[in-house]
């Protein structure tokens, strides 16, 4: 069991509590900021220091391109007489800016609470819990603050540059430091009871599930109310304008968005009282609610925060999963076997795995019965054929770049069991393939199949793009293996941070080169047999059988060179 | 059974090991000293071949273990400190994995799981994610991953941190059980008296550089006084502190 560690409680005065939590939270702060600079511009790493430079330079261009957008924006609308709503548009906003923060606080609570060590740290510090706590709501509420300037900051200094006001960005920078704070406050306190339900040891995959949830939920929000989505998707109201979505409570004045709103709203026309009076009913409230949570939070957390939930033992009967691969040296079976288990115990890593399913049957479900027609009025014949292995190579592409990339780096820092053991590097990374193609290959197979029974191409055309779609996944995946074994990230456990950046860039470039190619060759070979007379299925095959010899070398060189690039690193 | 010539490990201007000299015979029970950040730990890396040494030579069971890594390998176990394992596996599943690594023929491993799993009072949790084990018992189940292909030499760097006394004894016990069916036992360790109850020989290496080895006695000699304690001889050759950590405390004291 998590019990709560040993901390300060404030017994005296708690609103000194809560004061000394702007001074932990600031504290806090400076660390972060510490801890960003020497993993960027500090680290003394040329790498990471042309990352950093890359990175700003594409924010400022990204700044550049918003502030000529909203100059654009300001001439057009001195030139055309719109009447835009701002108070309600403004405050709509703030409501939508409202589910962010509900999304991003509850994560950052529970991280805090569940996964940070640093928690533990700071409450032996000689500070009221309620420090602590408040510390760490004030540290959310300054990060927010900084997002919101990062993306906003060129919109606003062009606005105040062009209605001659330069309290524009001064009175927005306030409600945007201001009004995240009653969400970020309320989030952690239903965390704090949250994390009771929480089985011990689980804190990683409930955060998963719930970032899949969320994901999820965004994509159907999107899908339903983004008009350019939703006209050509469930259904489509005939003679009825694509309009944003409206939700008229969101200015009313007894809501904070409706108060950020106003407040928005009458400095953007100038009217700095009222700009002024607005903002202070929302400090105010955000004021009230920061005393009253910290205080609530000290309480909730001195009473016994805990997870009280117990983990689940396991069975004592285990899988025997060694005859599964009978084929394979034990080395390699070994490999396979352990992969398949860290990836469908590790519900970060299973969702890797299972998301690009979810996410075709998603993108070519809901478009089925249009895509099926549209393919199926091509007849019979090669091109039918191949067009059915898109859904294929749709998942092909995102399972070899989740599984494949991260193939390697899944070992982490437990890579030096395979280093010490008497094996070389490359049937280290001979098993990762082995891993990694075994499942993308059934999958792939298994929807290229579906695919063809849907849309009948003939037997014989059907059946050999079906052995090209597997033959593609067993290179494709050995590619990228070979790829994540150059940028292998051995200290992250995180699925995502595992993939180098660079690596995902390239992975993908070699894949559209791969499959392109595959596609133009077997463009080609129609072509051919049209244009020569030569029989199609002859030129279909030479073409198929190119294809996969150019994606067997390329996952040999590949894989040469992954090898090489393991066996100069010290993985001690 | 274990030597090194001119091993040498640089990182940069930084010298982590500088020309290490070491001979360790079959049976032995060597302890390895040092203070924090001497070059044990990369030294023993280089020993099981995990570091690629910059200068210098090492043999492991008469092999070079630059040479030919994969075969002085199979002759070798290896307990490193703090050892990182696969969370999601359970103790058995592990050591199967394990196994399968070396190359244990499949029987033989499961009947050496079982046996090793009772050994170290792990079976009743064999089944169990090693992501709920503590420290200690991470530490049997990387000392029992170690022991499965029965290796010929054993490296340990730290062995006893996170144990619990009774399984401190235990592994002390274990390990010279070893060393008696003739299998050599390289032990690196800060908690002195547990080397010099243990060991047949120690060696101590300070700043990478080797400052003594030999037996006990020898060592006694080495600094000119019987009757010295273990603890004392390495103060005394390692370069005692304690006038330092005094004047250091009167300073925050006033």
């Amino acid at each position: 069991m998590t019990s709560a560690p040993c901390c300060v409680a404030s017994k005296a005065n708690p609103i000194a509590g809560v004061a000394g939590g702007l001074g932990v939270g600031l504290l806090l702060w400076r660390a972060q900021l510490q801890m960003f600079i020497n993993q960027t511009v500090g680290s003394r790493k040329p790498g990471r220091i042309v990352g950093s430079v890359v990175g700003a330079a594409v924010i400022v261009l990204a700044w550049t391109w918003e502030a000529i957008i909203t100059w654009v924006g300001v001439q057009a609308s001195h030139r055309t007489s719109v009447s835009i709503d701002t108070v309600h548009l403004l405050s709509l906003a703030f409501l939508g800016y409202t589910g962010v923060l509900v999304f991003s606080s509850l994560v950052f609570s529970l991280n805090a609470l569940l996964l940070n060590p640093d928690l533990d740290l700071l409450l032996a510090a000689p500070h009221p819990v309620e420090s602590v706590l408040a510390g760490r709501m004030v540290v959310q509420v300054l990060r927010l603050l900084l997002l919101s300037l990062l993306f906003t900051g060129p919109a606003l200094l062009a606005l105040a540059v062009a209605n001659s006001n330069p309290l524009i960005p001064l009175v927005f920078a306030a409600l945007y430091l201001l009004y995240p704070v009653f969400v970020v406050v309320i989030i952690s306190v239903l965390s704090l009871l949250l994390v009771r339900f929480i089985p011990v040891g689980r804190g990683r995959e409930i955060l998963t599930l719930f970032g899949v949830a969320i994901a999820i939920g965004i994509n159907l929000l999107n899908f339903l109310i983004n008009p350019a989505l939703r006209d050509s998707g469930f259904s489509r109201r005939p003679g009825v304008p694509p309009a944003l979505p409206d939700v008229p409570a969101a200015s009313a004045p007894w809501l904070p968005s409706g108060w950020a709103g106003r407040s928005a709203a009458a400095i953007l026309r100038g009217d700095w009282t009222v700009a002024t009076e607005w903002a202070l009913l929302l400090l105010a409230m955000s004021a009230a609610i920061f005393v009253v949570g910290t205080i609530l939070s000290g309480r909730l957390y001195l009473a016994g925060w805990i997870q009280a939930v117990p983990p689940r033992r396991r069975q004592s009967t285990t899988r025997r999963l060694d005859a599964a691969l009978p084929l394979l040296s034990p080395v390699l079976a070994s490999i396979v076997i352990k992969d398949w288990r860290m990836r469908t115990r590790d519900l970060a890593q299973l969702v890797r795995f299972v998301m690009p399913v979810v996410f075709i049957f998603l993108i070519f479900g809901l478009r089925f019965s249009r895509l099926l027609d549209a393919v199926r009025g091509l007849g019979e014949g090669p091109a039918a054929a191949m067009l059915a292995l898109l859904p294929a190579w749709v998942l092909l592409l995102s399972l070899s770049i989740s599984l494949g990339l991260t193939a390697v780096s899944l070992e982490g820092k437990s890579i030096w069991v395979y280093a010490a053991s008497p094996n070389t590097t490359l049937r280290f990374l001979q098993g990762k393939c082995w891993s990694v193609a075994l499942p993308t290959a059934f999958l792939v197979a298994v929807v290229a199949l579906v695919a063809e029974i849907l849309i009948r191409p003939g037997w014989l055309w059907a059946a050999t793009a079906i052995l090209l779609a597997i033959a593609q996944a067993a290179t494709i995946t050995t590619l990228m293996v070979a790829i994540g074994a150059v940028f292998a990230r051995f200290d992250w456990t995180d699925a995502r941070r595992m993939m180098h950046p660079l690596g995902v860039f390239i992975g993908m470039g070699l894949f559209f080169i791969v499959t392109g190619a595959s596609a133009l060759l077997l463009g080609i070979s129609l072509a051919l047999a049209g244009a020569t007379g030569f029989p199609t299925f002859t030129t279909w095959l030479a073409a198929i059988t190119i294809s996969v010899g150019g994606g067997v070398a390329a996952a040999a060189l590949g894989l040469l060179i992954g090898n090489e690039r393991l066996r100069s690193l010290e993985l001690g | 059974m274990l030597s090194t010539r001119l091993l040498t490990k640089r990182y940069g201007s930084l010298t982590a090991v500088e020309e290490l000299d070491l001979e360790v015979g079959g049976g032995e029970l060597f302890g390895f000293l040092g203070p924090n950040g001497a070059g044990k730990t990369t030294t023993i890396k280089m020993l099981v071949g995990l570091l690629r040494p910059t200068s210098g030579s090492a043999r492991v069971a008469g092999i070079d273990i630059r040479a030919e890594p994969e075969k002085a390998k199979a002759r070798i176990g290896y307990v490193p400190d703090a050892a990182t394992l696969y969370d999601k596996l359970s103790a058995r599943e592990f050591l199967e994995f394990s196994g399968d690594l070396y190359h244990v023929e499949r029987r033989l491993r499961d009947r050496r799981i079982d046996a090793l799993l009772k050994l170290f009072d792990l079976h009743e949790r064999a089944n169990d994610f090693l992501s709920g084990y503590s420290r200690g018992m991470r530490q049997k189940v990387s000392l029992a991953a170690a022991l499965l292909h029965d290796p010929q030499v054993l490296f340990l760097d730290e062995p006893t941190v996170g144990l619990d006394p009774q399984s401190a004894r235990q592994m002390k016990d274990i390990l010279q059980d070893l060393c008696k069916e003739g299998k050599t036992v390289f032990v690196s360790t800060h908690i002195l008296e547990i080397a010099e109850r243990m060991c047949t020989r120690l060696a101590i290496i300070n700043r990478g550089r080797l400052v003594a080895m030999g037996s006990l006695q020898e060592l006694r000699h080495m600094v000119g006084q019987d009757g010295q304690s273990l603890e004392q001889i390495f103060l005394e050759l390692t370069g005692s502190r304690e006038d330092d950590v005094s004047a250091v405390l009167r300073g925050l004291e006033s």
